[in-house]
């Protein structure tokens, strides 16, 4: 009788004996990767929030009942509207999957070295989570183990030192291990953790404490000693032709510039039914003009999308005479002007696009299963080459030291585009960030660092004291001992 | 005054058969016969003043004088205050009078020629301590139940609320139970309190509905038919603005916000589009006909039926229809005179077209008419308009004369043109074949003793088939490239019972039935494959086909199997009474799940139940007031295991994915799905019920009841913090429950001369409270509770409260003047600031000066307290008349129709009386794009109505043709009859319907309306 009741369960693993080999650990530090491409629900995408809170872009999308990215443009947000709770779920998802991998990987029967790769790739990975998360919120639990049935509601808030302490720690683990590459093959395996990454990543984390010494040698250990020349020790180059790095093909992808590139696909079927499932990169429908029809023969070849993050006329004045513009800004105001193309303006319109992830129809996948809008193959940066002489130079500048190579770093990104030397100060370096990396998730972080944020963003609302954070979510106050934080009238 | 012999026929008043066994009795004397096979009886009587009198069991004694008459024929009516009437409890049969657990019955007289398409129609208004409401009104579309309330918290994707449903012994799961056909049933037991229900303990927390398929009786064959044939039609179109209107308010709305109106000249727009008309179909076809023989021997006895049924759906008909094909076969047979061995069969195909949304305001024919503005033309007739780009260059649907149908440049997103949308799923269906028996053998070796064996399997087939055209409905709906996909499921329950009883009287006075018995039980395992050919050289389903080879890449295919599930079962019960005066019953199982793990595999369940029937005692004196009495009582625990399989275990999830590389291949992720928990147990659910049951006045039944049900241990998966990190939420035995209420049925039945009168009502009343939510949990939030793309949940469950109640803000009126607004301060200053006359005033509930998530309250109960229902019948001669009315009363709709995420969404007229300035309105805010002030974006009270309603279910009016005129045809007997079904419906909801079923009950997305329907029918028996 007792037999009729043990029922095994069909083609479902159990946690218990899992992890027993080298695949099933790979497969669960695929897992912790998975959450570096998260696109949550709700549409919810890092770069896709912070652009609508910069003041180069606005939430824009449907309107009246989509308000997820529209109340951080207009800074209304509140505990329970606004991106933060699909932000939060992302990082610590992927700080479990982290620590499930940690607690995981000692007791797996495998090659000890190629072990020793995969806990350095996840340590970094876990570093990437904190970093996310105690840069968005500040006050975020620590949770260096995953969280027990027993302990679920005892959890409390570290201070965001603890954070940082920790997310330093993990990176310089990492790095100390000598069975993380510095290079991965681009056609297999890139995307995953290297060196590069884990230094420039560390870089960063210096730079937002404003450690500019630490900083400056983390990322000149990823530029190279030449700033614009080959760095052989990790393979990284500027690439000649900008416009390329938002090209979708093999030859672009992990290209010579990038340092920590989020891989997607069109292969994976995405569907309606669960987007937040698919490999694919919804930024591309969701930055394409609504109601897109074309008129003329030359019209470009947008897909009709669904109009977020719409450019603002503040960024539009300040690329439009720039080389990089027309990779940058897609102006439909203008296309329907000149009755090439017409568009259905959705909220908070300005006429000018994103130009570097407007779905375009030659980029959509045809012939394969799965809702075509959901599949867009193109990868984004995390952090590239380019990115990272910027930051040098800033914290070079910031230092008061080796001006001369601050300016080589600078003047190598403009170069690049066919741009002049300018000297480097902070002004040209915060200028230059930008305008290279508009769109791209990055501006509304470091005008908060720099402080600049309440001039920037005066107009929108924007609050100094509060809004340099998101507020803990509603959802996640409720039964819990989290505080919310005293930007948002809590006590923490 | 000559001796002279009197005959004739006697026949049971409703169904018409033939009475054998009759007792024929002159009065004043012992002289006397019995009805032969045929019913007939002849009788010598001695003058004209004798009186004959007729009696049989069950029925009510007639008196009839003789007169000058030869012939006499007699109809009897059955007795409702019988005492001897038997009722199905779980393996076995009781008679009435000694049943001390709470039981309520349908008969199959009561649903006779009914229009019940779903069993769960048979049950609504019919007993109390049911809460059922259709899921919507798409033909084939089952139906919301709740026994005695909510037993268990709601759970994603499970029915744990829905009762335990068993047919002939089988257990049928939920989605099942809609292959019956209801002139195949005999008769509905509702168990409702533990007592009764034990008897299934594992599962049947919820409650026990045992339906029972009709048998052969030995004798002449009987044949019948039944059949009618009818229309349906929409009781009720929604009030909308029409063209002119709708610009007008767009135009309000958007001067408010400081925008450029839209439209130049509201006038010049006239009535425009009727969105709703085009969608609703007032002449929507339904028939059914049923035929039955069944006959036999004092060897073998068999009854077999054939149904057909059809019904088109009021909405959107040509892509929302029901078929369904039923056939059965019960047939017992007496191998030996020890040995019975028999058989319950029944098959049925069904095909169902569905229109897809049934309650969602996220578009879908409904949800689009009610949302689109009425401004878009239905089919773009005007040339230059569809010379427009958007119709020249995209694949928009065409009608029949090649114009587009309209595309609105103002409601977008996933509102679309429903004849579009109609056009791209015709022809797309579900289909469904169920095989649902059992066979048994039953040995008597000895008086009394009874070893019983039965093995009974529901065998499913379920699939669908479609063809999803290329087309572009509005930019936000376009397919690219068409698809045909093909869906198989197969899925196998089985039950295998073993039981054995003994019934003995002893000391002539003492009456035992002792049952013990072991089942085993398996379900849970559907296996299913799916194909989907992409690009496939067809443009529409008809021409469709897999025989086009498209190449390996534009083939997708997936395929699953189910967990099992096992329960396996011991139990026993003993059933006593003393000269059915004093009555004992008591009962234990024992249940173990695969769904739980070695920590607390098994549960037991016990119960008990004790009655008196002082009418019995001797000191009770023989009176016309109070004829029959008995006071019964009952206690009882009951069990539900209904929660994931290998939810006790941690489980390794797939899908967590991710790619490397340029290859553009992808990686298989996995990573755990929650946290284990090993000491997840049974939730049990104890219930205590008082009742009494009596014959008043000869011709009054009364039950009452009184019950409390106390769910302790819920099963839930409660979401965890998100720090945590799992992707699901671990089940756990989370919070306790209790609902408490009383029953009411009455019954009365009487005739007067050539007049029958009957009635039958039933009233419920039910309150359900939270207890507990576990250790620091101060609420929970129901998942599918969201509303459209509002940051809060519209149901709260909190304790004191009742389960999933409506939560949200409380408005104050509206303000009507910029000094309002400045005098409503608190302990900051102004608490709405920003507001502006027209604006909802927001009570500002934790008096903290400002409105935020905390300012929300409790604001009304989704599920009535209320639920009633009665019939009245009258008959006189050949007529008949049959009244149904059911209703609810007590509960709140949440009426969430319009899209307001949409700010562009047509309003209902309700908005014209919307705050246009001071003393305007009190009750609808000013109307402003972006709802600074959340007037509509806030769930509040502004979106709750009232959701009592009182329905007149079923009326129908019968004339049944003299036997004279149709026994020369060798016809038994006629009936003729018209019918209404939902004829009226009282209600102040303003909605198309107020009946919402659904996990949470009552909230309406645009539900699709219960049909109002005509119909004529003839009932034919041989």
């Amino acid at each position: 009788c007792n037999d009729f009741l043990e029922v095994k369960p069909k083609g479902l693993d159990l946690e218990a004996n899992y992890y027993k080999n080298q695949q099933e650990a790979f497969n669960g530090l695929v897992s912790v990767y998975d959450v570096v491409g998260w696109q949550g629900g709700n549409l919810t995408t890092k770069v896709g929030a912070t652009l609508s809170a910069s003041d180069d872009h606005l939430g824009g999308g449907e309107g009246t009942g989509d308000k997820t990215f529209t109340t951080w443009a207009d800074y209304t947000l509140t505990p329970a509207t606004g991106p933060q709770e699909d932000l939060w779920k992302k990082g610590f998802s992927g700080i479990f999957r982290a620590n499930t991998m940690l607690q995981k990987l000692p007791g797996v029967p495998m090659d000890e070295n190629v072990k020793k790769r995969y806990i350095a790739e996840t340590l970094v990975l876990r570093a990437h989570f904190n970093f996310d998360l105690v840069r968005l919120f500040k006050n975020i639990p620590l949770l260096n183990e995953t969280v027990t049935p027993d302990e679920m509601y005892n959890v409390v808030q570290a201070t965001p030192q603890e954070v940082y302490a920790q997310i330093e720690a993990d990176l310089k683990a990492a790095i100390a291990e000598s069975n993380l590459p510095n290079t991965v093959p681009a056609a297999s395996e890139g995307g995953r953790v290297t060196q590069g990454i884990a230094h420039a990543l560390l870089g960063k984390v210096y730079l937002y404490q404003q450690k500019w010494a630490e900083a400056a040698a983390e990322f000149r250990e990823v530029n190279g000693a030449t700033p614009g020349a080959l760095n052989a020790k990790y393979g990284y180059k500027l690439i000649d032709n900008f416009g390329d790095l938002w090209k979708s093909t093999a030859d672009v992808k992990f290209n010579s510039e990038s340092i920590f590139e989020v891989g997607y696909t069109s292969t994976s079927a995405g569907g309606w039914g669960c987007i937040a499932c698919t490999e694919g990169n919804i930024l591309n429908i969701m930055t394409g003009p609504r109601g897109y029809t074309t008129k003329t023969a030359n019209a470009p070849d947008y897909i009709s999308g669904w109009s977020y993050f719409p450019v603002t006329q503040s960024l539009f004045d300040a690329i439009h005479y720039d080389p990089r513009y027309k990779y940058t800004v897609a102006n439909l105001d203008s296309l329907k002007q000149y009755g090439i193309a017409d568009y259905t303006p959705g909220a908070q319109n300005t006429g000018y696009f994103l130009e570097k992830f407007a779905g375009r129809k030659s980029n959509t996948p045809v012939g394969q299963a799965g809702a075509p809008e959901l599949n867009y193959p193109q990868n984004m940066y995390e952090i590239r080459l380019a990115d990272t002489y910027l930051m040098e130079a800033e914290a070079l500048v910031m230092a008061g030291n080796d001006l001369t190579r601050a300016a080589d770093l600078l003047n190598a990104v403009r170069a690049r585009v066919g741009l002049g030397a300018v000297a480097a100060t902070m002004d040209n370096i915060k200028r230059e960030r930008r305008l290279e990396l508009a769109g791209e998730g990055h501006r509304w972080f470091d005008l908060v660092r720099w402080g600049d944020a309440a001039t920037a963003l005066a107009d929108r609302g924007f609050v100094s004291g509060k809004h340099e954070i998101l507020p803990i979510p509603l959802n996640e106050l409720n039964n819990t001992k989290l505080e919310q934080s005293k930007e948002y009238g809590g006590t923490r | 005054h000559a001796q002279h012999v009197v005959s004739g026929t006697v026949k049971d008043e409703n169904t018409g058969e033939q009475l054998p066994g009759v007792n024929v009795v002159l009065k004043g004397t012992s002289n006397g016969t019995i009805s032969d096979a045929e019913g007939r009886y002849s009788l010598e009587v001695p003058s004209q003043d004798a009186v004959l009198i007729f009696s049989f069991v069950g029925y009510a004694k007639q008196e009839v004088p003789v007169g000058e008459r030869n012939s006499i024929d007699v109809s009897l009516m059955s007795d409702i205050s019988t005492l001897d009437e038997v009722v199905v409890v779980g393996y076995g049969t009781q008679k009435k009078s000694v049943v001390s657990g709470s039981i309520s019955s349908v008969k199959a007289s009561d649903l006779e020629a009914m229009p019940i398409n779903r069993i769960e129609q048979a049950l609504q208004g019919r007993t109390s301590g049911l809460t059922i409401a259709a899921n919507s009104g798409q033909p084939g579309g089952g139906a919301t139940v709740r026994l005695r309330g909510i037993t268990s918290f709601n759970r994603d994707g499970g029915n744990n609320n829905q009762p335990l449903w068993v047919v002939d012994g089988v257990i049928i799961d939920n989605g099942g139970i809609g292959y019956l056909n209801q002139s195949d049933i005999e008769s509905i037991e509702v168990l409702k309190d533990a007592a009764s229900q034990a008897i299934y303990g594992a599962r049947a927390a919820a409650g026990v509905i045992l339906v029972t398929t009709k048998k052969g009786k030995a004798g002449s064959l009987k044949m019948n038919y039944n059949g009618y044939y009818g229309v349906s039609e929409p009781a009720r179109k929604l009030d909308l603005l029409n063209a002119t209107q709708y610009a007008t308010l767009r135009n309000e709305a958007a001067a408010a916000n400081g925008d450029p109106l839209p439209f130049a000249n509201p006038e010049s727009y006239g009535q425009g589009t009727d969105w709703q008309s085009l969608i609703f179909n007032n002449s929507a076809k339904r028939q059914n006909h049923e035929f039955s023989i069944s006959g036999g021997n004092d060897k073998s006895t068999f009854y077999t039926s054939f149904g057909y049924l059809s019904q088109e759906g009021i909405v959107a008909t040509d892509i929302s229809k029901y078929k369904r094909f039923n056939i059965r076969l019960n047939s017992t047979h007496k191998v030996k005179k020890w040995l019975t061995v028999g058989q319950n069969l029944g098959y049925a195909y069904n095909k169902s077209i569905g229109l897809g949304n049934t309650n969602s305001e996220f578009g879908g024919p409904l949800s689009s008419a009610i949302n689109l503005d009425p401004i878009t033309p239905a089919v773009v007739t005007d040339p230059v308009e569809a010379n427009q780009p958007i119709y020249t260059n995209n694949p928009v649907r065409r009608d029949e004369n090649g114009n587009p149908y309209g595309i609105s440049p103002y409601v977008g997103q996933e509102m679309t043109n429903p004849l579009a949308y109609i056009s791209k799923q015709m022809g797309n269906y579900d289909w469904g074949h169920n095989i649902i028996g059992n066979f048994f053998v039953e040995a008597e070796p000895l008086k009394g003793l009874k070893v019983r064996s039965t093995i009974g399997a529901k065998l499913a087939f379920w699939g669908n088939e479609a063809f999803t055209p290329v087309y572009f409905l509005n930019s936000s709906n376009i397919i690219s490239q068409n698809s045909f996909s093909r869906e198989n499921n197969v899925r196998l329950d089985w039950n295998v019972e073993n039981t054995i009883s003994y019934t003995r009287t002893f000391l002539t006075d003492h009456n035992v039935t002792v049952l013990v018995g072991q089942g085993a039980y398996l379900d849970d395992n559907t296996r299913m494959t799916r194909v989907t050919f992409n690009g496939i050289p067809a443009d529409n389903f008809d021409d469709a086909s897999f025989n086009y080879k498209v190449p390996a890449t534009q083939r997708t295919s997936d395929a699953s199997e189910g967990q099992d599930h096992t329960v396996s079962s011991l139990f026993a019960r003993i059933n006593y009474d003393y000269k059915e005066k004093y009555l004992v019953s008591a009962l234990i199982r024992r249940d173990g799940s695969s769904r739980f793990g070695q920590n607390n595999r098994h549960g037991i369940f016990p119960s008990f139940s004790l009655g008196w029937v002082p009418s019995n005692e001797n000191f009770w004196p023989a009176n016309d007031i109070v004829n029959f009495l008995k006071i019964r009582g009952s206690y009882g625990v009951v069990g539900n295991d209904n929660i994931g399989n290998f939810s006790f275990l941690s489980t390794i999830g797939s899908g967590r994915n991710y790619t490397f590389g340029t290859t553009g291949s992808y990686l298989n992720g996995f990573s755990p799905n929650a946290p284990a928990n090993p000491n997840l147990r049974w939730e049990e659910t104890t219930s205590t019920n008082i009742g009494f049951e009596a014959t008043i006045l000869n011709d009054f039944t009364l039950t009452f009841d009184w019950y409390k049900k106390a769910t302790k241990d819920i099963l839930q998966n409660p979401r965890i913090p998100f720090y945590v990190g799992a992707i699901s939420n671990p089940a756990a035995n989370v919070a306790d429950m209790e609902n408490s209420g009383i029953e009411l049925e009455l019954g009365w039945r009487k005739q007067v001369g050539d007049f029958t009168l009957g009635f039958n009502g039933n009233f419920s009343y039910l309150k359900n409270k939270v207890t507990n939510l576990g250790n620091g949990i101060k609420f929970l939030t129901d998942g599918n509770a969201g509303f459209q793309g509002s940051a809060y949940s519209i149901t709260r469950t909190e304790v004191g409260h009742t389960y999933n109640s409506f939560y949200g803000f409380q408005t104050m009126g509206i303000f009507q003047t910029q000094e309002e607004i400045e005098a409503y301060v608190g302990p900051k200053g102004k608490i709405q600031p920003n507001a502006r006359p027209g604006d909802f005033k927001w009570e500002d509930i934790n008096g903290d000066g400002v409105i935020n998530e905390n300012d929300r309250k409790f604001l009304g109960n989704p599920m009535p307290n209320y639920t009633y229902g009665f019939t009245l019948s009258a008959g006189y001669k050949g007529f008949d008349i049959v009244v149904f009315s059911q209703g609810v009363a007590g509960n709140q709709i949440f009426n969430g129709l319009r899209r307001f995420g949409i700010a562009s969404s047509n309003w209902q007229t309700e908005a014209l009386g919307r705050w246009t300035g001071p003393g305007t309105s009190n009750t609808y805010p000013r109307l402003i794009t972006n709802d600074p002030n959340n007037n509509l974006n806030n769930p509040s009270d502004f979106y709750l109505k009232d959701g009592d309603y009182f329905r007149v279910k079923t009326l129908q009016i019968g004339y049944t043709l003299p036997t004279s005129v149709v026994s020369k045809l060798g016809v038994e007997r006629t009936r003729i009859y018209v019918m209404s079904e939902n004829l009226a419906t009282f209600t102040n909801y303003n909605g198309y319907d107020p009946e919402i079923g659904g996990g949470t009950m009552s909230i309406d997305r645009g539900i699709y309306p219960q049909a109002r329907s005509y119909m004529v029918g003839l009932t034919v028996g041989f």
